[in-house]
């Protein structure tokens, strides 16, 4: 038995391949409401929708969705074709929220292998560097940014 | 007696550059949080949600996920930062140095960068940050520059 996938290892990753995720999400009140709240997110434009309609002459009609919560999705939705064998995320660059998300819109993911690097410490594995975008139901890019992740190498994590 | 109505956050002019804020409240960080937060993003990677699959790869147990503990480091931010504020337009520079277990307490700061008054839209600014996360043992468990629409005094 094999907890993660076979097709995710270092060795498998090309520079300039572009995976097109194959599930999208649709962001519900509930996701943005409570991930803003657990982690004690105190702006109103988030869960005051009252508040919400007066806020920049009235330029949103609905809350936004709180944009650390759209980049953890559109990460998630990479995440088992690209990072389901990493064994850390060593960081995150160059993210821009490119357009507001509301509730019910529906977000989709796409990959591009940026580069590969040996690692100066961990010879079991190396380092992938990769640009996500995610987009909404009408192909609006909502965010963009690039991410490094610490990935197994089959080599030494697979079974002889 | 009295009635009083407390406002909070920051605008344009609080923020002259070099300037630190040591946020409040701090925020233990626990499995349940972080199992939340993984199922809600669709994080498929078992390292989080499966503790001893996480033990074969050297970890103690699930590490909080890195950007659960920056979205609860940005959220601690947000009273002093950008709750006077608007939208967050991006991020830069996210590192992450250690791992972030259940138990452990997150503190964060942050220091103004930059900030200038935009032509585009009068009343508005925009401002970047460095913030910090510290652990209870102070240690360095994260930083990232962040870059948001702040109002000015002037603003309605």
């Amino acid at each position: 038995m094999s907890l993660t996938g076979a097709e995710s290892y270092f060795e498998d990753f090309t520079p300039g391949d572009v995976y097109e995720h194959s599930r999208g999400r649709t962001v519900t009140e509930m996701d943005n409401v409570l991930i803003t709240h657990l982690t004690m997110n105190t702006a109103s434009p988030h869960f005051n929708l009252h508040m919400m309609q007066g806020f920049m002459g009235g330029e949103f009609p609905e809350r936004l969705v709180m944009g650390g919560y759209t980049i953890g999705l559109v990460v998630g939705l990479t995440s088992e074709d690209i990072s389901e064998n990493a064994v850390a995320d060593l960081g995150y660059t160059n993210i821009r929220l490119k357009a507001p998300v509301f509730h019910g819109d529906t977000l989709y993911a796409e990959s591009e292998i940026l580069r590969l690097e040996e690692s100066p410490v961990r010879p079991d594995c190396g380092v992938v560097h990769y640009r996500f975008r995610g987009r909404n139901q009408q192909g609006v890019e909502v965010v963009e940014g690039e991410r490094t992740i610490l990935v197994k190498k089959r080599a030494f994590w697979t079974e002889q | 007696m009295s009635v009083k109505r407390i406002e909070h956050g920051h605008r344009y002019e609080d923020f002259e550059v070099g300037r630190v804020f040591q946020h409040h409240w701090g925020r233990t960080l626990t499995q349940a949080d972080n199992t939340l937060f993984v199922s809600l993003t669709m994080h498929y990677n078992p390292l989080y949600v499966n503790a001893e699959y996480a033990r074969t790869l050297g970890y103690e147990s699930c590490p909080i996920h890195p950007l659960l503990v920056f979205n609860t480091a940005l959220g601690l931010s947000v009273e002093d930062l950008s709750e006077g504020g608007g939208p967050f337009l991006g991020l830069g520079d996210v590192r992450f140095f250690r791992p972030v277990y259940s138990g452990d307490t997150l503190a964060a700061e942050s220091e103004v960068l930059s900030r200038r008054l935009t032509a585009s839209r009068p009343g508005w600014a925009i401002v970047s940050w460095r913030t910090r996360g510290y652990n209870q043992r102070q240690e360095l468990v994260l930083e990232y520059q962040r870059t948001n629409l702040v109002r000015t005094r002037s603003a309605s």
